[in-house]
């Protein structure tokens, strides 16, 4: 893993790419070295960039969470399927949290934003959202503090790291 | 387990599935994949485009979790994966660089997306991802009873010609594909010929394909089906094909003196070879205006009826072989009367022209001159397929050189061109010639 960014902060543009409706999958690697996968229901990116929550189904996510618990170690991808725009976040220290006051508001807007973002390649809404249908009571939020992200649109500069926003020094201006 | 259906249909949707691997030290990745492959129960194959992360980690730890989404359900799977190695060459390869082609262009990808290897992976395990689902649509066509029904046909004929009928009849009648031809393949000269079709405004019998060339040539030379859901111009015929053999020459340009009558804006082209004993014998092709038109049921379908057809060829040829010598020559017929038509034969590709007009070359083109020597010097009009296969002016290009397909595309040329020649069949492998004009045959360039 390459090393981070110290005090590495996601931009403001990153920052809505992620919260717009975009397509998102996270994975963790398991103790047998069997990587966990699981899509997501929208995500929380907070003012300054310096931490994300991605809010997932728990029965779906059981591997995920079990491996999180384990390694503490996320990745998570986000896609804008109609321009490929993909953007992939790490992080070191992601745990369950419980789900703030406007997250359920963020995963009913995120599901009306994905299915606006499909209808455009030809995709129902009811398709979409039978695949982010999820009952409130099963949300479960994972949290991490972002140390590197990378872009990960299909191309030659697909892997570079993004230009992170490092957060100011103490005392600075 | 996800079931075999699913997970084809699952790897042929427009839905990218999402790969999760894992460094040694743990670190998960996550990425889209463009393109997987089902292989067989316990196999499939993702494209491998880039040396990205994702590969970097599968190098060093084999295990990844594949994650899909059907297309009609939007049930969702995880397929857990063992990478074993990666084909740059070879079916599996070709097949997936055609179709990865056909992907990249539907999303603009092209000149970006380029197939380094297939990646095989065996499957290690499954599991159905719970949540929410929609109730999968009965497909408009059963593919089971379309195939048992069109089947059932095929051994009444009585020859290559009406099999050709009966399956390409039965292609629009029980399966409703509307667009589709037959080629078969000239070994001697890497080449593919049309000699049936259903669907286009010009039958194109007598145009040929390189193989190698687009889907058909590529499934011919691959011996491995090739479907593709989103049509590429990398992949499409016509005018790369006419430069090409402008490039090459005015012997090449009789290639597409015939042109070839595919769709000139296909959404989805199946080619499925037909088998011979070593190689194929032939392409059976399909196309349509529509985008992810045939499914995998509908791949499963061709190659079995393909696998029917190949296999009737053989009977046909294995029955003139052990068929009873010809029949006497019979009387000889009145001469037409008439201005005579010049008929002319290039000896460098056996190309004949009737009057002005090209007509055929080849195999068959030596084979109608072959006939009209013998009409016009010993009055003949009654011949069979062996003596034909027999007669050392024929040429033959090899024992296994399918003679049954070469009087297809004459009998089709020459009934197309409503020429003054023509083929009539008299018996199981016996024709016979009517001219009804006379002719004044000119061998151009014999000693040449």
């Amino acid at each position: 893993m390459p090393s981070p960014t110290p005090g590495f902060r996601l931009d403001p543009d990153t920052a809505r790419f992620l919260m717009s409706g975009v397509s998102i999958n996270a994975g963790a690697g398991g103790a047998d070295g069997t990587p966990s996968l699981c899509r997501a229901f929208g995500c929380r990116v907070d003012p300054g960039g310096g931490q994300v929550a991605v809010f997932f189904s728990s029965r779906q996510a059981a591997d995920l969470l079990r491996d999180v618990a384990h390694s503490r170690a996320l990745a998570v991808v986000f896609s804008e399927p109609p321009t490929h725009r993909t953007v992939q976040v790490k992080g070191r220290d992601a745990r369950v949290v419980p789900l703030a006051e406007g997250d359920l508001a963020r995963v009913r807007a995120y599901r009306d934003a994905f299915a606006q973002c499909l209808a455009f390649l030809g995709f129902t809404e009811t398709m979409v959202r039978t695949l982010l249908d999820c009952p409130d009571a099963d949300l479960v939020a994972l949290a991490f503090t972002p140390t590197a992200a990378f872009n990960g649109t299909p191309g030659a500069q697909a892997g570079a790291p993004l230009s992170p926003m490092v957060a100011p020094p103490p005392g600075a201006p | 387990m996800i079931p075999t259906r699913a997970l084809r249909d699952c790897l042929d949707g427009v839905i990218p599935g999402v790969v999760s691997t894992c460094a040694p030290d743990g670190t998960p990745n996550v990425a889209y994949m463009s393109q997987g492959q089902y292989l067989d129960d316990q196999h499939l194959a993702l494209s491998y485009q880039f040396f990205n992360r994702t590969r970097q980690n599968l190098l060093a730890n084999p295990r990844v979790t594949l994650g899909l989404i059907h297309p009609q359900t939007a049930q969702q799977y995880r397929v857990h994966l063992v990478y074993e190695r990666t084909e740059t060459s070879g079916p599996v390869f070709e097949s997936m660089k055609a179709k990865l082609a056909g992907i990249a262009s539907h999303t603009g990808m092209s000149g970006v997306f380029r197939l380094l290897g297939s990646d095989i992976y065996r499957i290690e395990r499954s599991e159905v991802v719970p949540g929410s689902t929609l109730p999968a649509q009965p497909p408009a066509v059963d593919p089971l009873l379309a195939l048992r029904t069109c089947m059932a046909r095929l051994p009444q004929s009585p020859d290559a010609e009406s099999l050709l009928d009966a399956l390409l009849d039965g292609l629009q009648a029980h399966f409703r594909i509307e667009h589709a031809l037959v080629m078969m393949l000239d070994p001697g000269r890497d080449r593919l010929y049309t000699v049936a079709s259903r669907g286009y405004p010009a039958s194109g019998v007598g145009s040929e394909l390189r193989l190698g060339d687009g889907v058909i040539g590529v499934a011919a030379r691959e011996r491995n089906p090739i479907r593709i859901s989103h049509m590429t111009s990398e992949y499409a015929y016509g005018l790369a094909q006419r430069e090409g053999a402008e490039r090459r020459g005015l012997g090449d340009l009789l290639e597409t003196e015939i042109p070839f009558p595919g769709l000139a804006a296909p959404g989805s082209q199946l080619a499925v070879p037909i088998p011979g004993a070593r190689e194929p014998i032939g392409v059976l092709f399909a196309e349509s205006p529509t985008e992810m038109r045939f499914t995998h049921a509908d791949e499963d379908a061709l190659v079995a009826l393909a696998t029917q057809v190949g296999g009737l060829f053989r009977l046909f040829l294995a029955e003139l072989e052990l068929g009873e010598e010809s029949q006497p020559a019979g009387g000889r017929e009145p001469r037409p009367d008439g201005v005579p038509l010049r008929v002319r034969h290039y000896a460098a590709n056996d190309s004949v022209f009737l009057g002005d007009d090209y007509l055929i070359k080849g195999v068959a083109g030596n084979i109608l001159w072959t006939l009209l020597q013998d009409h016009q010097t010993l009055g003949r009009t009654q011949f069979s397929n062996r003596e034909l296969r027999a007669d050392p002016r024929v040429r033959l290009p090899d024992q296994s050189d399918n003679l049954e397909a070469r009087l297809v595309l004459l009998h089709r040329r020459l009934a197309e061109r409503r020429a003054c020649v023509q083929l009539e069949k008299t018996g199981r492998g016996r024709f016979r010639l009517l001219v009804t004009r006379p002719l004044e045959l000119e061998d151009m360039d014999s000693g040449a």
